[in-house]
């Protein structure tokens, strides 16, 4: 095609994305939803950081931030790493294929399994937690 | 590129291909790649109306027959063929196809075709309609989808292939009795372009939508027979329209013959498997022609149940039991929850004789050779003498590979020893025929006919007068009214005068190209006196051999009826009979 | 059905005439139950207005073509049913994501070239002959990749999925589930020279797994889930020891 042609071809009209794309739809909606877990989560563990390091400097004189507006704050950040993680392990059913005896495992095997390993390992660490704390 | 005044954008593309396929379906795309693997240094051009995946190959469903196993033979396939065509198959090209079909079936496998296997692992074959073994191979119920995406795909590979999508071909190009190419609008930005070519290869597919009930899609409006046609090459055999038995009330949407082939019966509103009083050997396994003809019979005899869209009868599958459904006929029980809100594994089907295939069309021998120089013709909208007066299911798709292929290495063949096209006579046709175009449609003021009003008439009065049976009374009647609406097709109104993907253009132009074929279809089946495979003749029930075990050739004469001439069929060894299954 | 009618919102795009996209809307006939939003748009180009330009083929939902939004969801026209949204109108609009041609048609050359990019085809070390026969393959191997083998290109996927919307530079969901199509088919031998191309920023790891994509494909594609188990593939091949073996 010469120059020429190319040039005088018909305008297309760009596609440009509403900002408001991802109120338009509820799975947009869940989707950042999820994707927004990380700042709460990433603030908490900031915090966490901050205390460890007070903790640090000696135990006789540390006194963890007890204020309630910090357990509310604790709470919703739990709600929301809850959600993150029931997301991300219901999904593992698609990701992971695997076979036994040649026959494919089903999605729901895999999503139990990953959620029984999600409630072993929190038994395991609240119960480390816990035993330490003594 | 040029301009005039009423801005017409034109413009000669010189680079000039070696060969130039029309069509991306499944006998295009292999006839590119079989050019491509003659020569690897050959320019081939590929122009197509549609993306070649939205290309109607894709609807085709049951299968893919070819003489693999150890205990078929070449023989067979090649009678149950001649026998299915009522004898009027060119006897060497069957020859010739049976033996290239399974080398075809091992070239997809290498492709990618994903072919349903036995549990040795290879591939494996059903039963279908007049064939007398196992011989059809298929890729679960989506034969063609498959089929045509490996193509496809595989086409991707060769950098010499390219294509020119949504480019509409609105004339071919002839110089000195010679085919130089095309003329084609691209849809895109209205641009005329005159592609020129050293040979031309029509694969454009079949025409099923003269007819109002029809399998076919939107873009199968019989293209390539037509710019053949006004070149002044002959359509062959147009009288041989194939209505399939089983398709879905009201849309048309194909449920394809496997069902059959996995055992499913066909009732009549009496529960009666009403074939064993037609075709007691074969009972639902019988030919598409014989099989149409009982159903309508039965529809005029009273034993059709009654629906909201016409009279239909019942194919079931119900004892054939979910698991192999679900395994060999997976498509169907989507197709009949989705369109008909049925459950094929616990309710029949409600089915009726549809169009779906054409036997007839552009004049091509055993290589695809048409007998205008540098023209060749493959697949649906070729006739080179394999299907007669009837196709057996399962030989289409084959015969796409067999002939596009052959086509593909004829043309390459014939590109080698010719000079290349001279830009000089090109540009003056290429300008006639974008002012045609312009004039014809776009221009047009004061158009009083709605398009759509002549098409949908065009269609039932196709439906009407050469259906399933004809009679003299019926299509004279036919002929007249198909008159009466080319008439009126020359006032017809065009409301879009975008430059811009002008799908009323494209639609105006296809519906002349329809009016046209429609009428080679009713001269040819008013001419042959006798009933043979596909054309039924009430007034004539029984096969001629003696007058018309010919072809029908028929061309174009500007502003008269077409001409009509009849050629010898080439026999072998087979001997014309009787033909009951 | 006596006298119901539906109303169409189809969105018109001119470039000789407007500047950008706006909605026409039209009156018609809902004149039978099984009508779907495909058989709305052909009466209005056959009895109202000539001019508005749509692709349609097969109309049994294996070509590709009809894709379009409806009502803010892309679907194919040939099978979204009046009936599911009477008496409320109908908005017909161009896929999202896409640029647009004209009306109802939008440009399709970037997935056609991505389609490329992906070596949808069978690569082998060493190809067999043809005299040779078929490749021996059982129906269990072409289980492992039947689901991705039945997309039909019609480019829901990709109107749905926010990340091509915001990047067209991501390969996509379909051109990646065609991937893993010929990586997971056992005649196929060219996953390594398929890698680069999937395994890039732009490719498999460009998605976050919105999952709309395997939400709206009327095939059962689920390429989300070709995506997801491609970056576990890949990433294995990466991190094991002997992972990149062909």
């Amino acid at each position: 095609m010469t120059a020429e042609a190319k040039a005088a071809a018909p305008r297309e009209y760009p596609w440009r994305i509403p900002a408001n794309w991802w109120l338009r739809n509820r799975h947009y909606f869940l989707y950042i939803a999820r994707e927004f877990t990380v700042v709460p989560i990433a603030l908490w563990l900031l915090w966490l950081l901050v205390e460890i390091k007070r903790a640090g400097d000696g135990r006789a004189h540390y006194a963890p931030h007890g204020s309630t507006a910090l357990v509310v704050f604790s709470v919703i950040t739990l709600l929301f790493a809850l959600y993150h993680s029931y997301t991300f392990l219901s999904l593992a059913g698609v990701i992971i294929h695997v076979k036994v005896l040649d026959r494919p495992v089903p999605s729901r095997v895999i999503v139990l399994a990953q959620f029984a390993l999600w409630a072993v390992a929190s038994v395991v660490v609240g119960f480390a937690l816990i035993w330490f704390a003594r | 590129m040029l301009t005039t005044p009423n801005r017409i954008r034109w413009q000669v593309d010189f680079e000039s291909y070696d060969v130039l396929v029309v069509g991306g379906g499944l006998a295009g795309i292999r006839a590119a790649i079989a050019a491509v693997e003659t020569n690897p240094r050959v320019r081939v051009g590929m122009v197509s109306k549609v993306y070649p995946m939205r290309s109607h190959t894709v609807s085709a469903e049951g299968g893919a027959a070819a003489a693999l196993r150890p205990e078929d033979s070449y023989e067979n396939h090649a009678f149950d063929t001649v026998k299915g065509s009522d004898y009027l198959a060119d006897q060497d090209v069957v020859e010739a196809f049976v033996r290239e079909a399974p080398v075809e079936i091992i070239q997809m496998e290498h492709w990618g075709c994903p072919w349903s296997r036995d549990d040795d692992g290879k591939i494996s074959a059903r039963p279908f309609g007049g064939m007398t073994t196992w011989r059809t191979c298929f890729a679960a119920d989506k034969t063609g989808f498959h089929m045509l995406h490996a193509v496809f795909q595989t086409s991707l590979k060769y950098p010499q292939i390219q294509r020119h999508d949504e480019a509409f071909v609105t004339k071919l190009l002839v110089e000195d009795s010679r085919c130089v190419g095309v003329v084609a609008l691209d849809m895109k930005t209205g641009r005329f372009d005159a592609i020129t070519a050293k040979s031309v290869i029509l694969a454009t597919g079949g025409l099923g939508r003269v007819y109002a009930f029809t399998t076919n899609g939107n873009i199968c409006t019989g293209d390539g027979m037509s710019l053949a046609y006004r070149a002044g090459v002959g359509l062959k055999d147009m009288e041989m329209v194939q209505f399939h038995p089983t398709g879905l009330p009201f849309t048309g949407i194909l449920i394809t013959e496997a069902v059959r082939g996995e055992g499913g019966y066909l009732l009549n509103n009496e529960g009666e498997r009403f074939l064993k009083r037609y075709v007691p050997n074969k009972m639902e396994l019988g030919p598409r022609d014989i099989i149409s003809r009982a159903m309508i019979t039965e529809f005029e005899e009273g034993r059709g149940f009654e629906g909201p869209h016409g009279k239909y009868l019942h194919l079931d599958v119900r004892h054939l039991g979910e698991k192999v459904i679900d395994r060999k006929l997976p498509f169907m029980r989507e197709l009949g929850r989705e369109f008909v809100g049925i459950d094929i594994v616990k309710e029949p089907i409600p089915v009726r004789p549809v169009q779906h295939y054409m036997m007839g069309g552009v004049d091509a021998d055993i290589s695809g050779a048409t007998p205008m120089a540098g023209l060749y013709a493959a697949g649906e909208c070729a006739n080179v003498g394999l299907n007669g007066a009837n196709r057996l299911g399962s030989n289409s798709l084959p015969e796409c590979l067999v002939f596009g292929a052959a086509a593909g290495r004829a043309a390459t063949e014939y590109a080698s020893s010719v000079k290349p096209v001279t830009s000089n006579p090109v540009d003056a046709l290429l300008w006639d025929e974008a002012h045609r175009v312009e004039v014809a449609f776009l221009e047009k003021k004061g158009g009083t006919e709605r398009m759509g009003a002549i098409r949908e008439e065009m269609q039932h009065e196709m439906d009407q007068g050469a259906g399933v049976f004809r009679t003299k009374e019926g299509l004279e009647k036919l002929i007249e009214r198909l008159g009466g609406l080319r008439e009126r097709f020359g006032r017809i109104k065009i409301e879009d005068s975008s430059r811009t993907f002008n799908t009323e253009l494209t639609s105006a132009m296809e519906l002349d190209f329809m009016l046209e074929l429609s009428q080679t279809i009713a001269v040819t089946a008013l001419a042959r006196d006798e009933s043979r495979g596909a054309h039924a003749r009430r007034d004539y029930p029984e096969r001629n051999d003696e007058k018309f075990l010919k072809h029908s050739l028929v061309f174009s004469r500007d502003a008269a009826k077409p001409r009509l001439e009849y050629r010898d069929v080439h026999l072998g060894d087979f001997k014309p009979q009787a033909r009951t299954y | 059905m006596a006298d119901k009618r539906i109303t169409i919102e189809a969105a018109r795009y001119d470039p000789d005439k407007d500047e950008r996209p706006r909605l026409q809307s039209y009156e018609i006939p809902f004149y039978d139950d099984s009508m779907v939003v495909l058989d709305a748009l052909n009466y209005i180009k056959s009895e109202v207005d000539g001019s508005l330009s749509y692709r349609w083929s097969c109309r049994m939902g294996i070509c590709g073509s009809c894709g379009m939004m409806v009502n803010g969801t892309p679907k194919l026209t040939c099978n979204a049913f009046v009936r599911d949204y009477w008496p409320r109108p109908i908005t017909v609009q161009p896929l999202n994501n896409f640029p647009i041609i004209r009306d109802l048609v939008i440009d399709m050359d970037d997935f056609m070239h991505k389609l490329k990019e992906i070596k949808p085809w069978i690569i082998r070390k060493q190809e067999i002959p043809l005299g040779a026969g078929e490749h021996r393959q059982t129906n269990d191997q072409i289980d492992d990749f039947r689901q991705f083998s039945q997309c039909i290109n019609c480019m829901l996927c990709y109107a749905a999925c926010p990340v091509y919307g915001l990047n067209n530079e991501f390969l996509g969901p379909a051109a990646i589930a065609l991937a893993r199509r010929y990586n997971l088919d056992s005649r196929d031998q060219g996953l390594k020279q398929r890698l680069p191309v999937l395994a890039d920023n732009e490719g498999v790891w460009e998605c976050s797994f919105v999952g709309e994509c395997s939400v709206v494909c009327p095939k059962g594609v689920d390429p989300a889930k070709a995506i997801q188990q491609t970056k576990l593939d890949t990433t294995l091949r990466f991190v094991l020891p002997y992972g990149n073996r062909d």
